[in-house]
């Protein structure tokens, strides 16, 4: 187990598309045809995710770039949601000792009065075609393999969902 | 040929090369979008019956099509053998039905998805579109999400009839009309009844529109319509969810829809009836004029 001083976390480039909206960032995941929208906290911690950051640095930079408290805790909720969103080369976790805190956990621990400024990282699977359409149910269907191989939901009255 | 998997129904398969071999009744040609098609059938009376169920704005073309629909009803034998109809999508079986009535709903919905897919220089988005003083308001949502119901609130209200099923964008984040027949669904069905804007009192929006207001959301019985605001990273989640070239090209849609939402209010919550829902919208959303 790696002490907690030597993760550097590094933040993964490879198949991704990446657009700045705002203070939001979007990534679309090409490996894994996922949409993902960082809030400004989290797009904070992930930009500075270069391999050379520890985590109490990335602490320092998302208090001086967002005006929030200096706390680590902030940092781990958000590795914890890049790394789940496959944003990270590998998942992390805090050291042994430390029990994963929950948003609302890590608020009073740090004191926010509004849970929006914690890191959030929302995840979508890219639709398909039939999924983003009507297709779906119009589609006749003995059983769930055949929606399922047309892309759609299970089979449900004779009708794919 | 893969056979489709329609469980212990036994069927006769073609080969595209001997759909070639079939004696069609007529042929037909057509441009949607940019998207140009093609629809044959081994009769008559259903290519007629298919001007009713292309898409809207279709014009007839004469130039090579992308994609060739072809559509065989199977003559009745004798009464021992069930009547099935196959529509195929170049070489591929998309459907076999017993019920011309499914065939056509099939066949629409299937070359919807593809002109909705494949079309250049546009994004399509699933949703419900009005006009209202001379903005958008786009409701994104998938089949059975209540948009229908919400698009013929609002044209009772004065709206103008965009489309009931997609948000047509371009380049520069206007939205295009998809004037399809209003498809209102009656309780307990999947196929709704076909009604034009103007039953409704409304007219049919013809140029293209920047968007002033996008609603996500879903219904729910008792549910009163308390929206949030959106960020506009949420909101461009919420509206490629229901993106239909999502995965063909995410770069072009990302961006297109960014651009569109530019200088729009952007709102999600759960709402209840739609009447309800349509009049909270309206006064509490003020939409600025376009000029």
């Amino acid at each position: 187990m790696r002490a907690i001083e030597q993760i550097r976390p590094q933040a993964r480039v490879e198949g991704l598309v990446i657009q700045e909206v705002a203070d939001e960032v979007l990534v679309y995941d090409l490996d894994w045809d996922k949409a993902h929208c960082l809030n400004q906290s989290a797009a904070i911690v992930w930009k500075h995710c270069n391999g050379k950051n520890s985590v109490a640095d990335l602490a320092q930079l998302l208090a001086a770039e967002a005006g929030l408290p200096t706390n680590e805790a902030m940092v781990w909720l958000a590795l914890e949601q890049l790394g789940k969103a496959r944003l990270l080369p590998e998942r992390l976790a805090p050291a042994s000792g430390q029990a994963k805190m929950s948003r609302r956990e890590v608020m009073r621990k740090v004191g926010l009065a509004s849970i929006i400024a914690l890191p959030l990282v929302t995840s979508i699977l890219a639709p398909t075609v039939a999924q983003a359409g009507s297709a779906c149910t119009a589609q006749p269907c003995a059983d769930t393999p055949t929606c399922v191989a047309f892309g759609c939901g299970p089979c449900v009255a004779n009708k794919c969902t | 040929m893969e056979a489709p998997p329609f469980g212990s129904l036994k069927f006769l398969f073609l080969l595209s090369e001997e759909l070639q071999k079939i004696e069609w009744a007529g042929e037909m040609k057509f441009i949607s979008y940019g998207v140009r098609f093609g629809v044959r059938a081994n009769d008559e009376r259903v290519l007629q019956a298919l001007s009713d169920h292309l898409p809207p704005l279709v014009q007839p073309t004469t130039a090579p099509v992308d994609k060739l629909y072809s559509i065989i009803l199977q003559k009745r034998i004798n009464r021992r053998r069930a009547l099935l109809h196959t529509l195929y999508e170049d070489g591929a079986v998309m459907a076999q039905v017993d019920s011309l009535e499914e065939l056509y709903h099939f066949f629409e919905t299937c070359l919807q998805l593809y002109v909705a897919d494949s079309a250049p220089r546009r994004v399509f988005i699933h949703a419900g579109v009005v006009g209202w003083q001379g903005k958008a308001i786009v409701i994104p949502g998938r089949s059975f999400s209540g948009k229908t119901s919400l698009v013929v609130e609002f044209l009772k209200a004065g709206a103008t009839y965009y489309s009931d099923e997609y948000a047509v964008l371009d380049q520069r984040g206007r939205v295009h009309p998809y004037p399809r027949l209003l498809s209102v669904r009656e309780a307990g069905k999947a196929i709704g009844v076909k009604h034009r804007a103007d039953n409704f009192g409304a007219k049919t929006g013809k140029a293209p529109l920047p968007i002033g207001l996008v609603v996500a959301t879903k219904y729910q019985a008792g549910a009163v319509f308390r929206p949030r605001q959106l960020s506009t990273g949420e909101a461009i989640l919420a509206i490629f969810d229901n993106t239909v070239s999502a995965r063909r090209k995410p770069t072009v849609a990302l961006s297109t829809i960014r651009e569109a939402i530019g200088g729009a209010q952007l709102v999600k919550g759960i709402r209840g009836a739609s009447k309800e829902t349509v009049a909270t919208i309206l006064k509490k959303f003020t939409i600025p004029r376009a000029f």
